[in-house]
């Protein structure tokens, strides 16, 4: 026998309440977990998908607030076009190795099953650009040429959401002209796998946009002129320059407030915990004064009888902690269902990410609160002597 | 033949708000190694104060005590709880017996707190000689009011103490169970064990060689008689 069943035995007693005061701190612990895991997730997930781009300059129209540059990279459609002067002028900036144009264009289509609309966004690209910004597409069927008419791509979730396959003819733009499905990208794991992809001049005239284009993006020769590039595109008159730094952290900031909201929750929901385990302490050591007396009788120290509380704490909150890790293992999905919703912008793919770090962070921070919150209880019950406690118990 | 405990001059005073009460007033004491000694008196006449005191468990507020030779006055509460390990052995009217410790481990149990290692042989002895060597495993709630005494006896004697302190040992025990644990006693004093026991009960304290008789924190009175035979 040793310290720690002796104090897994004593916490037995009291089944229920044990029981009740682990779940508490579990539930502090769970949120902890997932919280942390969402914070580092969120962010790698983030950077993954702006990498995933190819792209570290956007040039939107003036007035375009970076928020607008966060719909664009989800594919949200602004109502403000730049022109084709505009596109010759970014290219010609020192150390632009590429700018490419491109039209976005929103459509609701309507699902002839349930009736419910939803949103399709239509990119129109360069594609021999596209290719140089995104090398790692890959594609099923052909890429489609620049000056080709009624042709298009389609993303790898698009066409398995709307059970599309090569060689199907769908009805386009106002005048629902037909367009042929050439090729459908392999799966890239962000954005692209929603969208339709058409020549750039094919979008333009089907949706009655000529020379019109929603933004360039622009790739810099060489990373560190990115910030003298920014500056000389500023130069052009109606544009206004987005660097990819800036989108992540507008998005960052956006989601900061959802993230403190989040963190107050649950470090009320910790001190709570830690109010409520003190509680069970202090209660359990009141009622054991008289056994306290008995154990100093037979030669306990006042040390030995504080340890021992020690221990039974560090043992509650350590359960705790490991049910709280289980449970926000188990129930991630849930959890990142419940913050999506939350926040302004969320990647596409799983944010919520646990590393074995994180697993150790959260054991590690149930001991400690174990020994925070058993400090006092252990300190009271080890000063009792032992007349005062056999006294005290007796009355 | 030189006492295993003695104390002179013993008073202990609790104070109760402004009103102050004399629970013992200037108390001599003596017992040699090997013998059996009662303590008998009316309710609050200062028996267990006095038990207490020459446990160490409470300090007079006047007067000395030597256990085993060394005078306890001024020693730190740590080196106390070493005399008293290994000097001392309590048994107590309420048995305090942990709930959920089975009878074994609840014997093991001083020997967790002077960081000895109890081997299973040690503590099957020890069952076997207060007699419950078929018990060992059982939880205290499994077991009969003079079953439970036994285990605490056996608590007591673990650690190999040279005097075994007891209040009120069969205060909460029907008269047959009651004479079962006297025997215990009387078998382990027979062993060499001095025994002291404060108790109400007439009948056990007259088995003793010697018997006090305290009022009103006094001693009144002090018999001594010779060791029945056996």
């Amino acid at each position: 026998m040793n310290f720690f069943t002796l104090a897994a035995k004593n916490l037995l007693r009291r089944r229920g309440r044990t029981l009740l005061t682990v779940l508490g701190v579990a539930i502090a612990i769970s949120v902890l977990f997932s919280l942390l895991a969402l914070n580092s997730g969120y962010e790698k997930e983030l950077n993954r998908e702006m990498n995933s781009m190819g792209v570290h300059l956007l040039a939107v129209p003036k007035g375009c607030p970076y928020e607008a540059a966060s719909l664009i990279i989800h594919g949200g459609v602004i109502p403000k076009y730049l022109s084709a002067r505009d596109l010759t002028n970014v290219s010609s900036i020192q150390d632009v190795e590429l700018a490419t144009p491109m039209l976005m264009h929103q459509f609701m289509k309507k699902d002839e099953n349930t009736g419910k609309s939803t949103p399709h966004i239509i990119y129109g690209i360069n594609m021999a650009e596209m290719l140089r910004l995104k090398p790692w597409w890959k594609v099923e069927g052909r890429y489609f040429a620049d000056n080709e008419t009624g042709v298009m791509l389609v993303g790898r979730d698009l066409a398995e959401k709307e059970n599309l396959s090569l060689g199907q003819v769908l009805p386009a733009g106002p005048m629902r002209e037909s367009v042929t499905i050439v090729g459908i990208l392999e799966r890239t794991g962000d954005q692209d796998d929603q969208f339709h992809f058409f020549p750039l001049a094919e979008a333009q005239r089907v949706f009655g946009k000529e020379g019109k284009i929603t933004t360039i993006a622009v790739k810099v020769r060489d990373l560190s002129r990115i910030s003298a590039v920014s500056e000389e595109m500023e130069k052009v008159p109606d544009i206004q320059v987005v660097t990819m730094t800036q989108v992540m952290g507008t998005i960052m900031n956006l989601a900061g407030s959802a993230r403190s909201l989040l963190l107050t929750v649950i470090a009320i929901a910790l001190i709570i915990s830690a109010f409520g385990i003190i509680n069970t302490l202090l209660m359990s050591v009141n009622e054991r004064t008289r056994e306290f007396g008995m154990m100093k009788a037979i030669g306990a120290l006042g040390t030995d009888i504080g340890k021992m509380v020690l221990a039974e704490t560090v043992l509650i909150t350590l359960s705790g902690g490991m049910l709280g890790t289980v449970a926000a293992l188990v129930g991630s999905r849930v959890i990142e269902g419940f913050v999506k919703g939350m926040l302004p912008y969320s990647p596409r793919g799983s944010f919520i990410s646990f590393s074995p770090e994180l697993v150790v962070f959260a054991l590690a921070f149930s001991v400690v609160l174990g020994l925070v919150c058993g400090i006092y209880p252990a300190f009271k019950s080890s000063r009792l002597t032992p007349m005062e406690a056999i006294r005290s118990g007796l009355e | 033949m030189r006492a295993i405990i003695e104390a002179q001059g013993l008073t202990k005073v609790y104070r109760r708000g402004r009103e102050e009460i004399f629970a013992l007033k200037g108390v001599d004491f003596v017992a040699f190694p090997g013998e059996f000694v009662s303590i008998i008196g009316p309710s609050g006449s200062g028996k267990t104060a006095l038990l207490n005191l020459l446990g160490c468990l409470d300090a007079p507020t006047t007067g000395g005590l030597q256990l085993g030779g060394v005078e306890t006055s001024g020693l730190r509460e740590r080196d106390l709880v070493r005399l008293r390990r290994e000097n001392i052995g309590f048994v107590f009217q309420q048995f305090y017996l942990m709930p959920t410790l089975t009878a074994r481990e609840n014997i093991e149990l001083p020997l967790l707190f002077s960081r000895k290692n109890g081997n299973r042989g040690q503590i099957d002895d020890i069952l076997e000689m207060v007699g419950l060597g078929d018990r060992g495993d059982h939880l205290p709630g499994q077991l009969s009011g003079g079953e439970m005494q036994r285990v605490a006896i056996a608590r007591a004697m673990v650690n190999d103490p040279g005097i075994i302190l007891a209040d009120e040992p069969t205060g909460n025990l029907d008269s047959a169970t009651s004479e079962m644990i006297y025997k215990l006693f009387s078998e382990l004093n027979h062993q060499g064990l001095t025994l002291i026991v404060v108790t109400h009960n007439l009948d056990l304290a007259r088995k003793a060689q010697k018997m006090y008789t305290l009022r009103d924190g006094q001693i009144v009175g002090c018999e001594e008689r010779t060791r029945p035979q056996r």
